[in-house]
This record gives C-alpha cells, structure tokens and sequence, in this order.
C-alpha cells in the first residue's frame, strides 16, 4: 500500500493533482471513489428497474444500529465489520422475506423500516458509549475519510470484486427477474432467490462504501446516476455503461474537488452526481428517438 | 410430473383440484391436450384459467395428476396474459430476448452474432423490424408477437397462451390468428390457448374445454353452439 501512497502523493508534489492529496487519508479516498464508483453505477440500474432505489437507503440507515451493536460486542470503534455488515444483511434478508410474504407494498415495507433502524440505532449507540457523540454519527451519516483506514481499503477492494464477479455473471437473471418476474419464472428461474441474491450484493457494496460516501448520501450513487443514464441511452448496454461512466466520473471528479474545497467529499460526490443528471436531462431531447416525458403524457 | 413417450395426447390432466387461501379454485379438472393440436380454453372471468395455465406450468401447488407426454426436450413456452413492466426502463426487443436466451453478460456480450441470430428468431412471428424498438413503446399487436417469438425459443413441445390477443385490434387479432395457424401446420406445435374470443375459437381450434372451477364442456367447437358458448361459459 505504502508504494501507491508515494506514487500519488508524488503525483500531488509534481502538480498533477491538488496538493491535498500528499495526504495519505486523502489518497485512500480516492482509490475507494475509483474502486466503489464503477461498482455502484452498474448496480445502480438494477435498482432503478427493480425500484430498490430506499430499499438502498434503508440499508445506509440499518449501519447506525450495526455499529452500535458491533460496539456492544467489543469491536474497535475504527472497524465494526461483524456488526455493520452482520446488522444490514439481517435488516436487508428480513425486509425481503416480509415484502415477499405479506400483502404490504414495497414503500409501506420500507417506509416502516426505513426510520425505525436509525432510530433505534442512535438508541443503541448512546446506551453504548454511555454519552450522545455527534461526530460519530456524522461520520456515519456524511462518511468521514479520515477514519478510512488500511483495513477498510482492502475489504472495500475485495468485497468489490467479489460482488462485481457476481453481479456481472448473475446480471441477465437478474435484470430479467426485475424486469418481469412472470417471464422469469417461466424460463424456469426464481424470481424471489434472484431478489435474495441481490440484495445482499448490494447491501455489502453499500455498506462497504460508508465511509466514503456516508450513511444519508450512498442512495444519490446508486440511483442518480442511473436515472441520469436512463436519460440519455436507447439500450440496455448503453444504460450499464453510462451509468458506469456516470458514477466514477462522480466518485473520483468529486473526491477531486472535495480536495480543493472545504467541503465534505460525499457532499461533492452528490454534486457532480446531480450536475450531470440535470445535464442529461437538458441533452435528452438530443438522444431521445420515441417515447414521452412524464409531462407530454 | 412425469414424461413418458408419445402417444396421441401431450398433456393430460387428472382429477386437478387446486385451493389457495381457503379457496377452492379448481375442483376434479380432467382434460386432454394432443399433439399438434389448437386447444381452447375458455371460461368466465375467474374461472380459474390462469390458474389452470400456471400449475401446468409447474408453479402451483395442487392435487390430482398433470402428465406429459413430451418426446423430445419437454420444453413449455409460455406467453402470459398481461405483462406488467416499467415502461422506462431502455430495454430493447434485442435486449429482451438476449436475457432470456444467454447467460453470458448483456452489457459485456458481442452485439453483432447474437443480433444475426435474434432477427430470425423474430422473423418467425414477423416482427424483425422492431429489434431496437424498445418494448415500452410497441404496440398491443407488436407485444404480443415479440413475447409469441420469445416462447418458440428453444422450441418448445407445448405453447401456453394466456389471451394472446386482448388489447390487440381486429386486425392484429386476425393477424395473430393467422401466425398460430401457421405454427401448429408448418412446424408442428401444439397450442394450448386462453381466449375469449368465440370467434377466433371457431375459427382456429381443433377443441375447446370450458372450465368454471371444473371442467364445464370439453370437444369439438363445432358441437358447441355458439351461443351457448357465450351466454354461459363466458
């Protein structure tokens, strides 16, 4: 690790990139922008088809409780993996199970969920620490780059691999199950295993890029930049591949310019996000063939 | 389900009956599909034909026997009564078959071979131009062929369709009609189909099965008037 450090600091010596990047806590930023940026954008179509889009966000909430209880169970503070990653897999797995079990809709099953686990996790997390620490939540919430450690790099870099693997192989299956899951079923392939699978791929990238990017904002890098693609593509192909292009440009131009500002880097993140959503909209009479807007209906 | 060799029917169906929450939706249904065969079934609305459809399909949990007589792969292929989907989602008739015909990633997949491949399979049900017309925006008609392509690929022994030609115009439905007849004489398929057009059943089938919860009527559309058939079966 300690050789890509130099190298990049190196690269903020010469110039070449701002001088806030000779900072160690800086450069794993940015490698974690370059390694989650293209990982979520691909994903991020899955769950604009599927209309996962607060099923996402509800995760990112679910951590303040899998950290609370990561800390409950004597993990160090700077990594609770067993509780963030063990909490959010419970609270993804079981909101699957009730949305496929019950009559309830999706946003009625969400919106039940979606307060409750915050909630209970700042609960949780003031019996803990026996005291209400608002930069610990912060972090969480809005992500903290200078709590991004070795450990989480790695775990990031694996678990994106892992999960990049996996989604790419499954990614037919998938996009069809969400697509129509009647269709999908009649090719002999299960609907509900496929939604189970998913889900869990995406709560480990979400949780996996907390810190980046933070509990409150990880929703903006899954959706937006798909829903800027779907603005401007005419196929599937194009619509993984410029939501691609969409998100890194947003993870790493955002960790970027999060360097020459003093602004948290998931808030920059989510403002290269929306400028170039709002620029698709605007160019995508350019790109449209066929088909309405919402408005000319 | 069991698959033994040819005989003269595909499919046979034995005292079906079928109960979900506390309902009984099927009661002691027997029929017969043969080979090469139009079939019609018909029935008013909760009948419980969509219900008969799915458990041939292997998807609900029912008593009594449903046995096939498949010689060959014993594939089913299936065209469903509505498909409800989000209309803005860019997937093309392209990427619609290429999902469900490989395994082998969309976004990373050569375009150009399976294309080539693709447009013959929609030429068979005349809809090779709609290739990169994304589905949201086709047609009733032009749907329903596209989703009648996807069904024949790879071929299936049995062709389950579930009103295949609602929300399709005069001329649409005629043209569907037309594109059965053709695949039951030129390559052989056998078609159990739902419908509710009396019309279009005494044109096209060989036989008809009313069901209302049990079998109601089951032979020739020819021995069944066609008012009857209308006043009390739909």
């Amino acid at each position: 690790m300690e050789y890509i450090y130099d190298l990049i600091s190196g690269w903020a010596v010469s110039g070449y990139l701002p001088s806030i990047f000779e900072h160690t806590f800086m450069i794993r930023g940015l490698l974690a922008a370059i390694i989650i940026g293209p990982l979520l954008g691909a994903m991020g179509t899955v769950v604009v088809t599927k209309k996962l889009s607060f099923f996402t966000q509800t995760i990112g909430n679910a951590a303040m409780s899998g950290v609370a209880i990561g800390l409950l169970f004597g993990e160090p503070i700077e990594g609770t993996y067993a509780g963030l990653y063990g909490f959010c897999l419970i609270v993804a797995l079981v909101m699957t199970f009730v949305k496929n079990r019950s009559r309830l809709s999706n946003d009625t099953i969400i919106g039940v969920v979606l307060a409750q686990v915050l909630g209970v996790g700042i609960i949780l997390m003031i019996v803990v620490t026996s005291q209400f620490n608002v930069h610990q939540v912060e972090g969480i919430l809005f992500g903290s780059l200078i709590t991004l450690n070795d450990t989480d790099l790695i775990t990031l870099a694996v678990a994106s691999l892992v999960v990049g693997i996996l989604f790419a192989f499954n990614f037919n299956k998938v996009m069809l199950g969400g697509f129509n899951p009647i269709l999908a079923k009649a090719r002999g392939l299960s609907p509900v295993f496929l939604e189970y699978v998913f889900v869990c791929l995406m709560t480990v990238v979400v949780v996996a890029s907390l810190k980046l990017i933070g509990a409150l904002l990880v929703l903006v890098l899954v959706v937006v930049p798909a829903a800027g693609a779907q603005n401007i593509v005419k196929n599937l192909r194009q619509f993984v591949w410029v939501s691609v292009l969409f998100s890194t440009i947003s993870t790493t131009f955002g960790m970027v310019l999060s360097g020459f500002l003093p602004i948290p880097s998931g808030a920059v993140i989510v403002l290269v996000s929306s400028i170039l959503f709002y620029g698709s909209l605007l160019l995508r009479p350019l790109f449209s063939k066929g088909g309405l807007s919402q408005g000319e209906i | 389900m069991i698959t033994e060799p040819v005989s003269d029917n595909l499919l046979e169906i034995r005292d079906l009956s079928l109960t979900l929450g506390g309902n009984k939706i099927l009661n002691d249904v027997n029929m017969d599909v043969r080979h090469g065969h139009i079939h019609a079934l018909i029935g008013p609305n909760g009948a419980g034909k969509t219900t008969l459809i799915r458990s041939i399909m292997g998807g609900m949990p029912h008593k009594g026997s449903i046995n096939f007589r498949f010689s060959d792969n014993g594939r089913i292929g299936y065209v469903p009564q509505l498909l409800e989907f989000d209309h803005s989602v860019p997937i093309t008739v392209f990427d619609f078959l290429y999902l469900m015909l490989r395994k082998f990633p969309l976004f990373l997949g050569r375009r150009r071979p399976m294309r080539e491949e693709i447009l013959e399979i929609l030429k068979v049900t005349e809809c090779a131009h709609l290739i990169d017309r994304g589905v949201g925006y086709l047609s009733g008609g032009e749907f329903r062929r596209v989703l009648l392509a996807q069904a024949l690929v790879p071929k299936p022994e049995l062709l389950l369709l579930d009103e295949p030609a609602s929300n399709v115009d005069e001329v649409g439905a005629r043209h569907f009609e037309k594109m059965l007849i053709q695949l039951k004489q030129e390559h052989g398929h056998s078609i159990l189909l739902v419908s509710h057009d009396m019309q279009t059943i005494l044109r096209i089938a060989d036989r008809v099965t009313a069901i209302n919860r049990t079998v109601t009527y089951d032979g020739s559309p020819d021995d069944l008037s066609l008012s009857a058939l209308v006043t009390n079966v739909t």
